[in-house]
Order: structure tokens, then C-alpha cells, then sequence
């Protein structure tokens, strides 16, 4: 997000608006009205609707476009290809948890609808036998608050490895 | 924590160490030191006790993780912290903390850098003084990100009798029980009888998308300043509120800071003084901006709008944008009819829904703390999202009537958590510019002193859907929706597909 490139054309941007204020102003497009910026909103997980996904990974990406915000994969199954989302890529880091394309895997979750289309929002992520739990039985992401289950000596850790309080 | 980022660490905190050198001069070849800050603000404007409370993110077990942490600082108004204490909730568990100095300045424009030290080592903050009592921070480590607010201590406060009357509070973080972690909300209100007791308490919770519904406090509750010195010097105490075990620092006898220690549990918010009056549906008259935030099962979610009651149960002209981890949508877009209820008991305590012919239902619990503010909790499914509603000025508002100096607070994810505070001028034509200082967990070190400019279009008597667009040098604009509260305060909702950001904008003197 904070690349060189994007300071130094963040930097030419910010000189040219300094000199040119009106004509800048000028220029700059009418945003559009909020009524054509609106989406459906993002539908809830519903445990009762739980399905299971097996297929084979298409493609993997940690900060797709689509929406949920986060990490997707796309899988082929039987019934056509599915858009599975499984929350931040540093909880799957974390926890040793990589796909790449042609990987078997099996996911539990529930079908939810975006302004994207159809999506799994993926509770359990299963590759061979490693299996990982991405969001609680009533749907949450496990990311923020899973770590504080970790056993006391791993999470003891944290402050042997210097962090201030 | 690797290597490289302990490296990284240590580089970060000798950024702010520099800083204070600088401002203190020195000998040898140091250079002279810079001028005195033009400005409003200067080392002097932070004087006194203060108790903060922030939320954030730390590295536990290598991957980010909530915290939260509450406490209070004294300042010499020279850059010198003389003492403090904090309680944390934190990977390996809680504790209190005694904060042994520190160092802090703060420039003309109210923007400044804080450091605390204690037995564990020093933490790193950067703040924005709206004033001279109340403040903005965020933490600033490579480690760990937070956000949340300071306000100056009233010390006459710090007994058990300060504390009397009418409560109410929001508390929001996250519930652990066994294996099940959930985002969880708890809202309500107590009487508080001058001697620790605690009555009529009731709560709402919404853990996981479970609402409880109202419920009373179970037995047990309780609150207490410490007896061993931190109470009457420090402010700070414990409670059980609404069945949660707390430890609490005393703001005022207007308002406390808690933080839940049933670890690994870990919730955090402030209490309100409640206005001593029969809450009635006639409470609820006039028109109101809301702001509140939390997770949905999508990710993180963040909605703000404004809507008008009548007095008499109904609920009109009702505006909003939700961004719900990257989807947005916005009311109206159909018809919008809606109605609420003030509970029978006369506690302030009732429901609003309101339904978009088009985008569905949103229902919510709140708590009155007066007739012009309130906590607010949504209750749709699943969806935990809490924050206040405040009523809206009468007069309208222009971009002429904005114009002055305004800090900024705000918190985003992203690919992870990002913090922000700043101070930027804007103009009568609606145009700002000033500086931001914002922590990016993903990235591991904070980004300081970054040129901010702007534009706040008012639409309107103002009281609508503005429109705020913030370049922060060297990054994508950020669109926001703002609604104003007043000409002083404004809440602010991201409406980027690619980041959920929300926080207030509140005027400088």
C-alpha cells in the first residue's frame, strides 16, 4: 500500500494541486449520485445452510477484488467452478495454511451473495489432512480473537520475544 | 517475533527517541534546537492527569490479535510522563502496570508523540489534542496498532461516592468460551449508590449475532475504587458489570473507562452519566447522527447515517452507508418507514428498526444517556456493531460554518489494522490540508507526519450525506461519507470497496 512509486506520484499530484488549485478543482469529475453507488447489502451466514465443497483449487488469491475483503479461492468442482472466502491471509500464514492451483481440497461453509456474485464463506478449510477452523460455529472470523486460545506457553511467547506492554 | 522485525522494532522506537533529543537540545555536535512550535498547542498543553482507553491489534502466537488497554498518565506540561498506571488485556493475559516515565511533545498544531515506560519496556504512541483536556491517540509500534481517546482526570473524583447516579455503557470486543471466539456488544445501564453497590442493571449483549436480549445484572455486581493507593491516586478500580469482571479509571463523576480482565475475554468502553429523568418515547424527539462499527460474518463492518424521530414512536428520513467488508450499501434506496420504542421501566432503554423497501431491515438496541445521546447496538443477523447516536444540530450546516482546525481519529482493516490521528485546517470552500500520523499493522511500522489534503463537500442543510475525500500523501484517496453532528463534530464512514475506515472529525478551539 505504501510503495515508493505510489509516494512519488503522490508527491507530483500534491505539487500540481498546490499550484493549481482552481484549475483543479475545475477538472475534477462530479462524484455520481449515491443512488447508482449502492450494493445489495452482503447477505448473513446462515449455519442452517452449511454445505461442504470439495473440488480442486483454480486459483488463489490473498487480496482479491472481490468481496468479502480478503483472501479467495477459486475452486472447480463437479458443479462448476465456486468462489470460496477464507478471511485475512495472515491468520492462513499463521497457521502454515497455503493453496496453490491444482491442490485438492474440502471446505465447510455457507453460500453467501455479494454485489460479486455467490461466495462460500469457508468455517472449516481442509487441505490433505490439515485442516483449519476459519470462522466460529456461528460464522465469525476466528482471525482477531483465535490466538487468544492458544496454549499459555505459545502465547507466552509473544512477550519473551521482547514486545513492550 | 523474527529477527528482522525486532530489528525493525528497535529502529521504530528510536524514531520518536530522536524526536525528543531534538526538542530537548543537547551538547557536543547535537544541533540546536528547533524553535518553539507556532501554533495553539505546545508541551505545556498537556498538563495534568489523564485516563485513556484504546482497542487494537498485537502479534500473539505470530499473527494479529485484539488487545485492549486502559489507564491514566500524568504530564508535567514540560515532556516529561512523572507516573501513570495501565491495565492490559493482552496475549499472555492481564495485568496492571506501573508506568515508570515516559516523554512526550506535542506540536503547534496539537499533534504529538507519547512514550510510556514500564517494567516491560516502553510503548509508543502518537495523539491529536482537540483540546487541552481531551485527545485522540494511537499506538505506534511495530507490534501492536491500537486506537481510542484520553480526557483530563478530575481527581476529586476518584472515590466511591463521585461515582452515584445513572450509568450507561457499551463495551465491545470479543467473547471467549472454550474453543468458541466470537466479536461480542454489551450495552445497558446501572445505578451506581455512592458505596460500591450497583442497581437496576440491565444489558443488552449481542455475542456472535445472539442477541440476549434485555437482561438483568446477574448477582455479583459491584464497583470500587482500590484501596491500595491506585484508587485515590490514580483513579483506578474494579467492577462487575453486567456479569463481566472489570477493571475501571475514573474520568470524572461523568464518565469511567473499563476493561474487561476475564481473560481471554477481552471487551473495553466507557461509561456515561445518565441524566436522572423518566425516559418516556417523547425522549426520543429530533434528529440524530450515528456512527457505529464491529464484524459481521463477512469481516469487518462499519456503518454511519442519521435518522429523525418524532417523539411518538416513529422514525423518518433515514440516510446511512454500510460498508460491510468491502460491500456498500446505502439507504435509501427504496421507501424507508421505521419506528422505535422506549422501554416501559422508564430506563432509557429501547429498540429502532427501520426497513428499506428495497435493501431489507435494520434493527438496533439503544440506552439513552439524555435525550440527545445514546449507545447504540445493531442486532441484525449476524452482525455485532456497536457506537453512540447523538442529536444533530438544528441550525444548518455549510462548508462556510465548517471552516477551522479538526483532528482526525480513525481505525480501518485493510488487509489488517490501521489506526489514524491527524489535525488538518479547512476552509470555507470546503478544502483541507493538514498532516496524519497512522500505524499500519500489516506493513509493521507507522507511517508519521504525512501530508493530508482534502475535500468536505456539503450538500444541503448539511444534515444529510456529505462527502469527505482525504489524500494521505503517497496513497489512494480514502472517500468517506460524513455526517455532521454539529459544526464541531463529524462522523465519518469509509465508502472504499478496498478498506473499512470510520472515526470522527472534531473541531480544535
Amino acid at each position: 500500500m505504501k510503495s515508493k512509486v505510489r509516494i512519488l506520484i503522490g508527491i507530483v499530484a500534491l505539487s500540481v494541486g498546490a499550484l493549481l488549485p482552481g484549475m483543479i478543482a475545475a477538472q475534477n469529475p462530479q462524484p455520481p449520485p449515491r443512488s447508482s453507488q449502492t450494493s445489495a447489502r452482503a447477505a448473513a451466514y446462515e449455519t442452517a445452510k452449511e454445505v461442504i465443497v470439495v473440488g480442486t483449487v483454480v486459483s488463489y488469491s490473498e487480496s482479491s477484488m472481490s468481496r468479502p475483503n480478503g483472501t479467495h479461492v477459486l475452486v472447480k468442482t463437479p458443479n462448476g467452478n465456486i468462489d470460496v472466502h477464507l478471511g485475512p491471509a495472515s491468520y492462513l500464514r499463521a497457521n502454515n495454511f497455503s493453496l496453490a492451483a491444482g491442490d485438492s481440497v474440502r471446505f465447510v461453509g455457507a453460500i453467501s451473495s455479494t454485489e460479486s456474485g455467490s461466495v462460500l464463506l469457508a468455517r472449516i478449510a481442509q487441505k490433505g489432512s490439515q485442516a483449519l477452523a476459519i470462522r466460529s460455529t456461528k460464522g465469525f472470523l476466528l482471525a482477531a480473537g483465535a490466538p487468544r486460545t492458544l496454549p499459555q506457553a505459545q502465547r507466552a511467547q509473544s512477550t519473551q520475544n521482547g514486545s513492550a506492554r | 517475533m523474527n529477527t528482522s522485525a525486532r530489528r525493525l522494532s528497535a529502529l521504530l522506537v528510536l524514531i520518536p527517541l530522536s524526536f525528543f533529543a531534538a526538542a530537548c537540545g543537547g551538547g557536543g555536535s547535537t544541533p540546536p534546537p528547533p524553535p518553539p512550535p507556532s501554533g495553539k498547542f505546545s508541551n505545556a498543553s498537556l498538563s495534568g492527569q489523564y485516563a485513556f482507553s484504546m482497542t487494537g491489534t498485537e502479534l500473539c502466537g505470530g499473527v494479529g490479535s485484539l488487545f485492549t488497554r486502559i489507564g491514566t498518565f500524568t504530564a508535567d506540561g514540560n515532556g516529561n510522563i512523572t507516573t501513570g498506571l495501565e491495565d492490559v488485556n493482552v496475549c499472555p493475559g492481564t495485568s496492571t502496570l506501573q508506568f515508570s516515565g515516559g516523554r512526550y511533545s506535542i506540536g503547534g498544531d496539537g499533534r504529538g508523540v507519547l512514550q510510556l515506560a514500564n517494567n516491560t519496556g516502553t510503548t509508543d504512541y502518537n495523539i491529536a489534542l482537540s483540546t487541552t483536556s481531551a485527545g485522540m491517540i494511537i499506538q505506534t509500534d511495530a507490534a501492536a496498532t491500537a486506537s481510542g481517546s484520553f480526557q483530563r482526570q478530575t481527581a476529586s473524583a476518584f472515590t466511591n461516592a463521585a461515582i452515584s447516579g445513572g450509568y450507561v455503557f457499551d463495551f465491545n470486543g470479543v467473547d471467549v468460551n472454550g474453543s468458541n471466539v466470537n466479536p461480542a456488544s454489551y450495552i445497558g445501564r446501572f445505578d451506581a449508590d455512592g458505596a460500591g453497590g450497583v442497581g437496576n442493571g440491565l444489558y443488552d449483549s449481542n455475542i456472535g449475532g445472539t442477541a440476549s436480549g434485555q437482561q438483568a445484572f446477574p448477582s455479583g455486581a459491584f464497583y470500587s475504587l482500590d484501596s491500595n493507593g491506585n484508587g485515590t491516586n490514580y483513579g483506578r478500580g474494579t467492577a462487575v458489570i453486567a456479569g463481566r469482571t472489570c477493571a475501571f479509571y475514573v474520568v470524572d463523576s461523568t464518565r469511567l473507562k473499563f476493561l474487561t480482565t476475564d481473560f481471554p475475554s477481552a471487551l473495553a468502553g466507557d461509561a456515561y452519566a445518565q441524566q436522572n429523568i423518566a425516559f418516556t418515547p417523547s425522549s426520543l424527539n429530533g434528529s440524530f447522527a450515528f456512527l457505529i462499527g464491529g464484524s459481521s460474518s463477512n469481516g469487518p463492518i462499519t456503518t454511519a447515517g442519521r435518522f429523525s424521530a418524532d417523539g411518538n414512536g416513529n422514525i423518518s428520513n433515514v440516510i446511512l452507508d454500510e460498508n460491510n467488508s468491502g460491500t456498500v450499501t446505502l439507504l435509501p434506496t427504496g421507501t424507508v418507514t421505521g419506528s422505535y420504542t422506549v422501554d416501559s421501566n422508564q430506563f432509557g432503554g429501547g429498540t429502532v428498526s427501520w426497513t428499506d423497501s428495497t435493501v431489507g431491515t435494520f434493527s438496533f438496541i439503544f440506552y439513552l444517556i439524555s435525550p440527545t445521546k445514546a449507545v447504540f447496538q445493531e442486532v441484525d443477523s449476524n452482525i455485532v456493531s456497536d457506537g453512540t447516536f447523538t442529536a444533530q444540530t438544528t441550525t444548518p450546516i455549510t462548508a462556510a460554518s465548517m471552516a477551522g482546525d479538526f483532528v482526525l481519529g480513525w481505525s480501518a482493516i485493510a488487509n489488517a489494522e490501521e489506526d489514524y490521528v491527524g489535525q488538518f485546517t479547512l476552509n470555507s470552500s470546503g478544502s483541507a490540508t493538514g498532516l496524519a500520523d497512522f500505524n499500519v499493522f500489516s506493513a509493521g511500522q507507522p507511517f508519521l507526519a504525512v501530508p493530508l489534503s482534502g475535500t468536505l463537500t456539503v450538500g444541503g442543510d448539511g444534515t444529510g450525506a456529505n462527502t469527505f475525500e482525504a489524500t494521505l500523501q503517497g496513497n489512494s484517496p480514502l472517500h468517506f461519507t460524513a455526517y455532521a453532528v454539529d459544526p464541531n463534530t463529524v462522523l465519518l464512514v469509509g465508502t472504499d470497496n478496498n478498506i473499512v475506515i470510520a472515526g470522527p472529525l472534531v473541531r480544535q478551539p
